[in-house]
């Protein structure tokens, strides 16, 4: 991608992509952590219709006339959905709710808890007004939510403001750092790539507690790709959010049947014959990033400065990482 | 690291339906034959799920293998051992 803000080539595929999201984020995440409160009597009915009164919720005024303007505002409303959502979904410390009982009900294996899907159809603007209006209601379940978890008590403001901070202050920049420092210090890559996690907290970045941390090192023999066929495994609590089109199902279902040529379909990437691609399917219990391989014309930059060429794709494994211009 | 039943360079097939644990196994793979290349043991991961699963390894398959097409690329899985079994 050239640009900071590169103009969105397939409306379609982000649309779908936002759909996608948008479902799994309401039928795995929010949705059942409300009736999870509710069943166990953390939260009641009637601190959820006192929630939705004190939160005097507006939604928001006329869309953007402009299509890719439109779509781009889609996503960042869905971005602060999701981030609204971890925010309010996590529990303080003391807050015992059965992990067990949590995962069932986040509707992932019991098809007796699982919510029912919406489809999003139509013509491009029709599923834009939709997920417009769907992600509009979804938000506005979560500010309830979280209002009435104030008002019972089980979080505070000043909880909610910390989880927002922590959060937001997630993202690639902290893989760049990590592929930086790799890159200029070879005892630094051994142990990133023996322990995971553990390394990274010699850069001041939490190491996360989601599973393990696998790394795949490209070289000139191999070049690394990571998804996650079931779900959308990825090192979050480290890296922040996978680019866009990583949960959708053509990115799922091409990868694994024909890497190559989905890599130089879907992001104009093209692998030559001498190197061997390898897809690594991510799962919860080991979350894969890809340690890029070092441009040349970088011998003379800093580490700070080797982090700024490092891109989100490319710690996933769809672009390599461009020398400096 | 607890041991598991099957070790480095051990081929494998994955079995078409296992009956208890984990449930995650991409249907991709189900029937096919890899090769482990990495045991991670059993992993302590209480924010995904409360209980251990089974120990977890990486199994290497052939695209060739798995899709039919002529490549010489590699899809890494890791699967949990009672999905596994010998070849």
């Amino acid at each position: 991608m050239s640009g900071d803000h590169p103009h969105i080539q397939d409306f379609d595929g982000h649309v779908d992509a936002v759909a996608s999201d948008l479902e799994y984020f309401r039928r795995k995440r929010i949705e059942p952590l409300v009736l999870l409160y509710l069943r166990r009597g953390i939260i009641g009915w009637n601190d959820l219709f006192r929630g939705h009164e004190l939160e005097n919720w507006r939604s928001s005024s006329q869309p953007e006339p402009d299509v890719e303007k439109r779509i781009r505002s889609l996503e960042d409303s869905l971005d602060e959905l999701i981030l609204s959502i971890a925010a309010a979904g996590t529990p303080p410390a003391e807050h015992r709710i059965a992990i067990d009982d949590n995962r069932v009900e986040r509707g992932d294996y019991h098809p007796e808890f699982r919510l029912a899907a919406r489809r999003y159809e139509g013509a491009l603007e029709t599923r834009i007004g939709v997920l417009e209006d769907a992600i509009a209601d979804t938000r506005h379940l979560v500010a309830t939510l979280t209002r009435a978890l104030i008002l019972v008590e089980q979080v505070t403001d000043e909880a909610l403001e910390e989880n927002r901070k922590r959060l937001s202050g997630l993202g690639f920049r902290n893989g760049a750092r990590i592929v930086a420092r790799a890159w200029v210090d070879p005892d630094f890559k051994q142990r990133l790539l023996e322990t995971g996690r553990e390394a990274v907290r010699e850069l001041d970045i939490p190491p996360g507690r989601l599973g393990k941390l696998g790394v795949a090192e490209n070289s000139d023999e191999v070049h690394h790709i990571v998804v996650c066929t079931l779900c959308s495994c990825y090192p979050h609590d480290l890296l922040g959010n996978p680019p866009w089109w990583y949960r959708t199902d053509g990115y799922k279902t091409r990868i694994v049947a024909d890497p190559r040529e989905t890599i130089r379909d879907m992001f104009g990437l093209v692998i030559g014959p001498d190197r061997k691609v390898v897809v690594h399917d991510s799962t919860s219990d080991v979350r894969w990033m890809v340690l890029p391989r070092r441009p040349a014309r970088t011998e003379d930059l800093s580490e700070e400065e080797l982090a700024d060429l490092v891109t989100a794709e490319s710690l996933v494994g769809s672009a390599e990482v461009s020398p400096p211009r | 690291m607890s041991g598991g039943r099957f070790h480095r360079g051990d081929r494998v097939r994955v079995l078409t339906h296992a009956n208890c644990g984990n449930p995650r196994t991409p249907a991709y793979a189900k029937g096919c034959t890899g090769v482990v290349t990495a045991f991670h043991g059993v992993i302590d991961n209480p924010l995904d799920h409360h209980h251990p699963y089974p120990p977890l390894y990486t199994i290497a398959f052939q695209v060739s293998d798995l899709s039919g097409r002529d490549s010489p690329d590699v899809v890494m899985a890791d699967l949990h051992e009672e999905w596994l079994e010998p070849v």
